[in-house]
């Protein structure tokens, strides 16, 4: 039943963390920011503003990497299969680039290759992850990786690895190129207006639900331990958001790839021999 | 059921567009978004994307460059908006007033809502501007406006207005003039 009302509220749950998160970084700037429910007003105002279709699939790939986004964050919280879980999130990822390239603008395209490289400088760490779940607990089901105790001490290396991915997948500063508002206007979502791109921004809001629901399997059933990894992490991510620079795409597939493939398989190595 | 009127003022999203200033206003723009005078607290963002964007605000006079961009930009913003003329450039055209390669302010282009005067206007000002183009913007309908030149009238395709080829270039035959 909780599971059931959890999945239904999923993205009003991530619009909450997405507008405290604003919060939270506005203070870090030393300003006011905006209130809590700002995403929400936002969301009312897109429903009533008029929408352009620049044509018919570029909306509807937009509705559907949503809905394909909902369906991952239901399965995680179902406790599914992770890697099924990490290839269907691919699949939603998949369909927004599709969206990109559908229509005439070239920032549109930019937006679209930049997310390209982006999802293939992190899907190995995501595939090594669930790999590394597997080595320690025998499957691949979230079920049973949520019952065993904590695995951040065996999977550590893995989980400095998918710390680099967590400003990627939310598209953070320094890995936020593949968006980059000040460069390439949003890249992807930039032909995207009114309920339209209303879809978009809930997208954005369910990728938070999921990236901290994979962080939280970290903590396996220790309640206290997932709750603190996950505010640090979500204080740590801010914190670098606020104080680095963007890197170039080039430098981006660079790092996540170098530093986080390395440091995955030297895990799944360790884990081998243990 | 709520209204969704109100949530208008709660959430603009603003495009700036320079039509040839000399950076002065747009300065002071970029000063309001930041730390000290925070316009993001009222909910604003500096979106750069014409087809998310509630407020228009423009600065300087009209060049002869310029022209076309403005009216294309003004055609690409979904209704309800709000043109803000930020500048005495924007305004009247200031010193520039009469001379051979700028126009008459922007209001000869497209309909504006909200003047904002000064060389260069004070971020005070721009906000004051912001916030009266905020109670406009929750009056008004989603009818379409229309810039005054540089416009073809938009045609309906299967009951669907396109808008693709509404704003002309420079030079193109106006059925108006």
């Amino acid at each position: 039943m909780i599971e059931i009302l959890l999945i239904l509220f999923a993205p009003i749950l991530g619009g909450l963390v997405y507008g405290f998160e604003r919060v939270v970084r506005a203070r870090m700037q030393n300003r006011q920011g905006p209130p809590l429910l700002q995403p929400f007003y936002d969301m009312y105002k897109l429903i009533d503003k008029q929408s352009f279709i620049v044509n018919p699939y570029h909306s509807i790939l937009g509705v559907m990497h949503f809905l394909t986004l909902w369906a991952v964050v239901a399965f995680v919280i179902l406790g599914g299969n992770l890697l099924y879980i990490v290839f269907l999130h691919l699949l939603s990822v998949i369909f927004i680039i599709l969206a990109g390239f559908s229509v005439n603008s070239i920032y549109s395209h930019i937006g679209s290759n930049r997310e390209l490289l982006a999802t293939l400088a992190y899907e190995p760490v995501l595939v090594m992850l669930s790999v590394g779940f597997f080595m320690l607990n025998g499957s691949f089901d979230i079920s049973v990786i949520r019952e065993h105790t904590s695995s951040i001490f065996p999977l550590f290396l893995l989980f400095l690895a998918f710390l680099l991915v967590i400003p990627i997948k939310l598209k953070k500063s320094p890995f936020d190129a593949s968006e980059a508002h000040q460069e390439i206007v949003g890249g992807v979502e930039i032909e995207f207006s009114g309920v339209f791109f209303e879809f978009i921004y809930m997208a954005k809001w369910l990728e938070y639900v999921f990236i901290y629901l994979l962080l939280l399997l970290f903590a396996g059933n220790n309640i206290i331990l997932g709750a603190g990894l996950a505010v640090a992490v979500f204080f740590l991510v801010n914190l670098v958001d606020n104080s680095t620079a963007r890197v170039k795409m080039v430098h981006l597939v660079k790092i996540v790839l170098g530093i986080g493939v390395t440091l995955g398989m030297l895990n799944l190595l360790g884990l081998g021999y243990v | 059921m709520f209204d969704l009127k109100k949530y208008r003022k709660k959430s603009p999203w603003i495009l700036h567009y320079n039509a040839g200033s000399c950076n002065g206003c747009d300065i002071e723009i970029l000063a309001c978004l930041s730390p000290k005078y925070d316009l993001e607290r009222f909910g604003v963002i500096n979106t750069g994307n014409p087809k998310q964007s509630d407020i228009f605000l423009v600065t300087g006079p009209v060049t002869f460059r310029t022209r076309e961009r403005l009216v294309e930009l003004y055609t690409q913003m979904p209704e309800p908006k709000v043109v803000i003329a930020v500048g005495s450039c924007a305004c009247t055209g200031c010193v520039f007033r009469d001379m051979y390669n700028v126009e008459v302010g922007i209001d000869r282009y497209i309909p504006v809502d909200v003047y904002v005067p000064g060389c260069a206007s004070s971020p005070e000002l721009i906000i004051d501007g912001v916030v009266k183009g905020l109670e406009i913007l929750e009056q008004k309908t989603k009818e379409m406006e229309k810039p005054f030149k540089l416009f073809k009238e938009a045609t309906t395709d299967d009951g669907i207005v396109n808008r693709r080829h509404s704003a002309l270039k420079v030079g193109e035959d106006d059925a108006k003039d």
